[in-house]
């Protein structure tokens, strides 16, 4: 049950272009962790690079980086993702959202994934 | 003499407990443990631990061991073999304790099931199971077999406060002290009730033919039990302190720098390890296993270095996780013996300094009597 509006990258994160680019993990990727209990995101103002760490995503089990999909600057953060971490996993594409960039090169976002490019690679359907 | 058994091969194919059909019915996320493949989580591991520390969960727990020693001598043969003394429990009750090497490391913790002087029930870990069960035989005197009979029966957890009303709702018997067994029947299937767990809370294994594990585990959830994975399994015992073997002891770790000395028969003139073990309490474990707790958002994680304020190392985490009850991180580190209980310490969480506690466990009160 994918979305059919957002990108997506091999980091099962998922891009939505609404001006600005939000970020999150996949439904996939949120299965996969397991309880979220933390997340560190970047500061908003900061420069991300597209494919390079810049936050992590904790759960009970294990812990994993967050990858900014595109190169640019952070213009938004899920603030209530500090207190209510679960969101992602009850509701990864939207509630749990992570943050918004300010693409540098919008296209960037063209090298991304499609739902169908993406659902092949986790498998689903 | 090892009668037989099926040796845990780890290149095989996963063993498949005889739930495990159910398991994927209830939409388990199954992970390979010990040479099985066993139920990670089901509803998600905060939901499950909550539902043990505040309802009753069931576990099945079938890669367990089962080794059965049996004859004149068995009890007494156990006894000089085994680290925890025998002679504190009678029969009917149940005992952790060690087996060790020769130089004190740990070859595996387990329950022993003292049934009768000649018939004891070992429960092992499923990693350990073939090497606890070959030593055993290996050194057996004549007329004591060692039988690993691994697979044959089913080891299903029941741990909550609400676990007796759950055993009672079945037909089990519950109420007995903690650490005592029950052999019983329920519906001609012959089932072993025990007053044990890992998870700190009151609670139950029962021990049973794997063939007639499926109608036990469907009244226990129709009872209200929620199935639980080892996801749960491990944050509530790690909340407990309750040491994991292959992390927390091992053949490096051994019971006295794991502080799990308690379950060692020190006044016994024999048992595997003794010399080795009685040397390292004379002269002080050279580390020790104690609790850390977070005091931000960093959490332990197996492997990390713990060092002092001014940055020498003073030991290694060997456990760690998200507490769902405190809501902080903790963990078991083994730790310079000069390192006290209260010390501040620091933790190199991918390179972030972040700061813990040395604290003694259980990081949650245990409820388990």
């Amino acid at each position: 049950m994918l979305p059919q509006e957002l990108r997506y990258t091999p980091q099962h994160e998922w891009v939505r272009d609404g001006g600005t680019v939000r970020v999150g993990i996949t439904d996939f990727a949120q299965d996969a962790l397991g309880d979220v209990v933390f997340v560190t995101l970047p500061e908003v103002g900061a420069q991300v690079q597209a494919g390079e760490p810049c936050g992590e995503v904790e759960s009970t089990k294990s812990v994993s980086d967050v990858y900014s999909p595109v190169t640019g600057t952070v213009t938004a953060r899920n603030e209530a993702l500090e207190a209510t971490p679960e969101l992602i996993n009850s509701d990864p594409y939207g509630d749990g959202w992570m943050f918004e960039v300010e693409a540098a090169d919008a296209g960037q976002l063209d090298g991304l994934l499609d739902a169908d490019a993406y659902a092949a690679q986790t498998g689903a359907s | 003499m090892l009668a037989s058994g099926p040796m845990a091969d780890a290149a095989a194919a996963p063993r498949r407990p005889a739930l495990h059909d159910r398991h994927v019915a209830l939409g388990a996320k199954l992970a390979p443990f010990g040479g099985w493949e066993m139920p990670l989580q089901y509803a998600g591991v905060v939901r499950e631990h909550t539902a043990v520390r505040e309802r009753v969960g069931a576990f099945d727990v079938s890669h367990l061991g089962t080794v059965l020693v049996r004859g004149a001598s068995a009890a007494s043969y156990v006894n000089s073999t085994l680290t925890n003394d025998l002679g504190r429990i009678a029969p009917g009750m149940a005992q952790y304790t060690l087996c060790c090497t020769e130089d004190g490391g740990v070859v595996d913790d387990l329950i022993v099931y003292l049934r009768a002087e000649d018939d004891l029930l070992l429960v092992p870990n499923a990693s350990n199971v073939a090497e606890v069960a070959r030593r055993l035989a290996e050194g057996a005197p004549s007329g004591v077999r060692v039988e690993d009979v691994s697979g044959s029966y089913a080891v299903l957890a029941v741990q909550g406060p609400r676990s007796d009303a759950t055993l009672e709702a079945v037909s089990l018997p519950a109420g007995h002290p903690y650490m005592s067994f029950v052999d019983t029947a329920r519906d001609g299937v012959p089932v072993t009730v025990c007053r044990t767990g890992y998870t700190g809370e009151r609670g139950y294994e029962l021990v049973l033919p794997a063939a007639d594990a499926g109608a036990v585990w469907d009244a226990l959830l129709a009872a209200g039990a929620e199935p639980c994975g080892l996801g749960a399994r491990d944050t509530l015992r790690l909340e407990m302190g309750y040491p994991l073997h292959g992390q927390d002891l091992s053949l490096e770790i051994s019971p006295v720098q794991a502080r799990s000395s308690w379950a060692v028969g020190w006044a016994k003139p024999v048992f595997w390890g003794r010399e080795a073990l009685l040397a390292e309490r004379a002269a002080g474990p050279r580390r020790v296993l104690q609790g850390i707790e977070s005091l931000d958002r960093g959490i332990p994680r197996r492997g990390m270095a713990v060092s002092s304020p001014d940055g020498g190392q003073v030991g290694e985490v060997t456990s760690g996780t998200f507490s769902p009850t405190r809501q902080v991180g903790i963990g078991l580190a083994l730790l310079d013996p000069a390192v006290e209980v209260g010390a501040e310490l620091t933790l190199d969480v991918r390179g972030r300094v972040s700061r813990v506690r040395v604290v003694r466990p259980p990081f949650v009160e245990s409820s388990v009597r």
